[in-house]
């Protein structure tokens, strides 16, 4: 549990640190942005280490040391979240520190979706190599973040995917990853929720993990 | 009081020179500090994007067991703020490293960049000034020319000593990313660019283009990895230079192989220690410096905690490892949270390689003599220092009693840095960048 709570703890930091350092001065640090999705990672990876711990105790896992907060083999913990049930402990519930950014101009590449209608918009060369995306404020900015929001509804439904290989980069598309990771937790049926935030239409038994999805999905519009 | 003078070949003696201001703003942050190849001038560059140079005074006959002391001699703004319109982004003045160039006639040149922008400055002195134009007269009015009834020719008359820096030359546009090094080659007639992803070489006299040697950028940026975080030519060999990653890997390259070097021609990783595995051990890994030993047959390389030596004929592992500030492992978390775990240290080697220095927090650096194996902490403060008195190693207590004069590791200050160090290219001189002010110490004298 305190693992848990450290783990989302740093997640949220992560995030705010993200958010924060694309206003300052000389624009957005790609370094500073890879350490920091890096740490994002582990403690994603760690907290779901830490739940799957605490709804499946029988399941042998190396303990996580609350002190330095010691990562686990991801791959232990994909095989046990699909058999992992819902109704584990109430999440506490979390600071709200992310703030939610309708005016935010930017995405930074590694976190911009993939549109699920192609933009009609011609855009400079620059964007087009995909690269430089993040350094560019985009005009559609408003537009993906709504339809990364549909997006993650969207994909709540699918059945958990195949671990990533321990290669993937860091900038996987933050909202797909987040999503992959919480659908086995959430155990919710096939049919697709309707596109409104999840927590409000979810079937009771997601209940429990709708706050910590909420903050995530809040964390992702911030983004 | 131990004394390291049997540890470490000398022993320093406060600063007679320490430039600061009582109150100082964020612009007058020192970012960067380099003597030049004969260490007569000292550089320093600061985040208002301004460059002070300091020369050595010379030595005088009577003051024979003064060592020259080092004053401003010059002082330019290199780069202002900048706006990049297309991308909407404003570019920082900054000065991230400042290279010289070694001197080829009366003129000193440096190199000085900041994001974006490289710039060639010419440093040049004028003590005279040409009186006795025919067509103009003293305050440089045209004279009627009716008035003009005999010939003189101008004459050089000495006048009070004027130094003054133009630039020579602009290299912009080639980095999307942001810079974090340059190094001049041996050949003294290009030099490299590295930022985050690239790596660009060029030639001084030609500023519309350069060729891209290095280039780490995914085709898709979500496969982003690693970063290029340090870069540095070979100090004789002008076709081998070494770059650095945030992944704590170096890799050395000879342009000789192929125009494009992203095949390394060596690949220097250290295998990760498996008890040391935590939370923050990706961004503790990531290198933030890397320097060729004078000799050309090792490298320095600084992560978050260690200090390590590098031969060049062993990529395995590297020979020598020094903790800094190993206290701080168990404090990873906090230092995350202030952001001083993405602080970026810098590493210098002595002219004879025998010793190596790096900072820490709390205004204290250390030293590393690779023979002994001693180390030593000092501290560069105000407070500290009295006129010819000795420097005092300082110790951080790591746990238990805590002695009289140790410093307790909760009690450091980690606003106090010390990031940018310098060491004379033959003397044992060494400038030290705390935060405003910058110290510079000498050896003791005897």
């Amino acid at each position: 549990m305190e693992v848990q709570k450290e783990a989302q703890r740093i997640m949220t930091l992560s995030v705010w640190k993200m958010y924060h350092s694309r206003m300052q001065r000389g624009g957005l640090r790609l370094h500073r942005s890879l350490q920091l999705s890096l740490v994002m990672r582990s403690a994603r990876e760690l907290y779901l280490s830490a739940k799957v711990e605490a709804l499946e105790p029988e399941v042998s896992l190396p303990p996580a040391c609350p002190s330095d907060l010691r990562l686990h083999p991801p791959r232990e913990v994909e095989s046990t979240v699909e058999t992992a049930t819902a109704d584990g402990e109430q999440p506490s519930p979390e600071p709200m520190d992310t703030q939610e950014a309708p005016t935010a101009e930017e995405i930074p590449a590694y976190s911009a979706p993939r549109p699920a209608k192609v933009s009609r918009k011609r855009r400079s060369s620059s964007l087009r190599d995909g690269g430089d995306a993040g350094l560019v404020p985009s005009k559609k900015a408003r537009l993906e973040e709504k339809e990364e929001e549909e997006g993650l509804s969207s994909e709540v439904a699918d059945r958990l995917q195949p671990p990533p290989a321990q290669a993937e980069g860091a900038f996987p598309n933050l909202a797909r990853v987040l999503q992959r990771r919480f659908s086995g937790l959430l155990n919710c049926s096939p049919a697709a929720p309707p596109t409104a935030p999840p927590a409000c239409e979810a079937k009771p038994a997601c209940r429990p993990a709708d706050s910590m999805l909420n903050v995530l999905v809040r964390t992702v519009v911030a983004f | 009081m131990k004394c390291f003078s049997r540890y470490l070949p000398y022993i320093f003696r406060p600063a007679n020179t320490i430039l600061s201001s009582s109150c100082h703003t964020e612009a007058d942050i020192i970012s960067t500090v380099e003597f030049n190849h004969t260490g007569e001038l000292l550089a320093t560059g600061d985040k208002g994007g301004r460059v002070v140079i300091f020369q050595r005074e010379q030595e005088s006959k009577n003051q024979i067991h003064r060592r020259g002391e080092y004053n401003v001699y010059s002082t330019f703004q290199s780069h202002e703020p900048e706006f990049d319109y297309l991308k909407s982004l404003e570019i920082e003045e900054k000065i991230n490293k400042i290279r010289w160039l070694p001197q080829q006639n009366a003129a000193y040149f440096l190199l000085s960049t900041n994001d974006k922008t490289v710039k060639l400055w010419k440093v040049s002195e004028r003590d005279k000034r040409p009186e006795g134009y025919n067509l103009k007269d003293e305050e440089g009015r045209l004279r009627d020319p009716a008035t003009i009834t005999t010939l003189r020719v101008p004459v050089l008359r000495p006048m009070d000593l004027m130094v003054e820096a133009t630039p020579r030359r602009v290299f912009a546009n080639a980095h999307t990313y942001h810079i974090n090094s340059i190094s001049v080659n041996s050949d003294y007639e290009t030099y490299m660019s590295a930022d985050d992803l690239r790596i660009n070489l060029w030639n001084f006299e030609i500023t519309n283009q350069s060729f891209n040697i290095v280039d780490i950028k995914p085709a898709n940026m979500e496969e982003l990895t690693e970063v290029i975080t340090a870069a540095e030519f070979h100090p004789h060999h002008c076709n081998t230079f070494v770059y650095s990653s945030s992944k704590g890997t170096i890799r050395l390259c000879d342009m000789r192989a192929s125009a494009l070097c992203d095949r390394h021609t060596k690949f220097f990783e250290e295998p990760e220690d498996p008890s040391n595995r935590s939370f923050f051990s990706e961004i503790i890994s990531s290198i933030s410096d890397v320097k060729f030993s004078h000799s050309g047959r090792y490298i320095m390389t600084r992560d978050y905690l260690t200090v390590k030596v590098w031969d060049l004929n062993m990529e395995n592992r590297p020979i020598e490892t020094y903790q800094v500030h190993d206290y701080l492992r168990s404090k990873l978390c906090s230092l995350y949270e202030n952001d001083c775990i993405f602080d970026k240290f810098e590493c210098v080697w002595n002219g004879s390689d025998s010793v190596i220095m790096t900072g820490s927090y709390n205004n204290f650096f250390r030293m590393f003599d690779r023979n002994t194996k001693r180390d030593v902490t000092l501290e560069a403060s105000r407070e500290n220092s009295k006129p010819r008195a000795i420097l005092k190693p300082r110790k951080v207590c790591v746990g238990g009693k805590r002695r009289k004069d140790e410093i307790s590791v909760d009690s450091l200050d980690f606003s106090k840095k010390i990031l940018h160090t310098a060491w004379h290219p033959s003397e044992n001189i060494i400038a030290v960048a705390a935060t405003n002010n910058l110290y510079i110490f000498q050896d003791k004298v005897n």
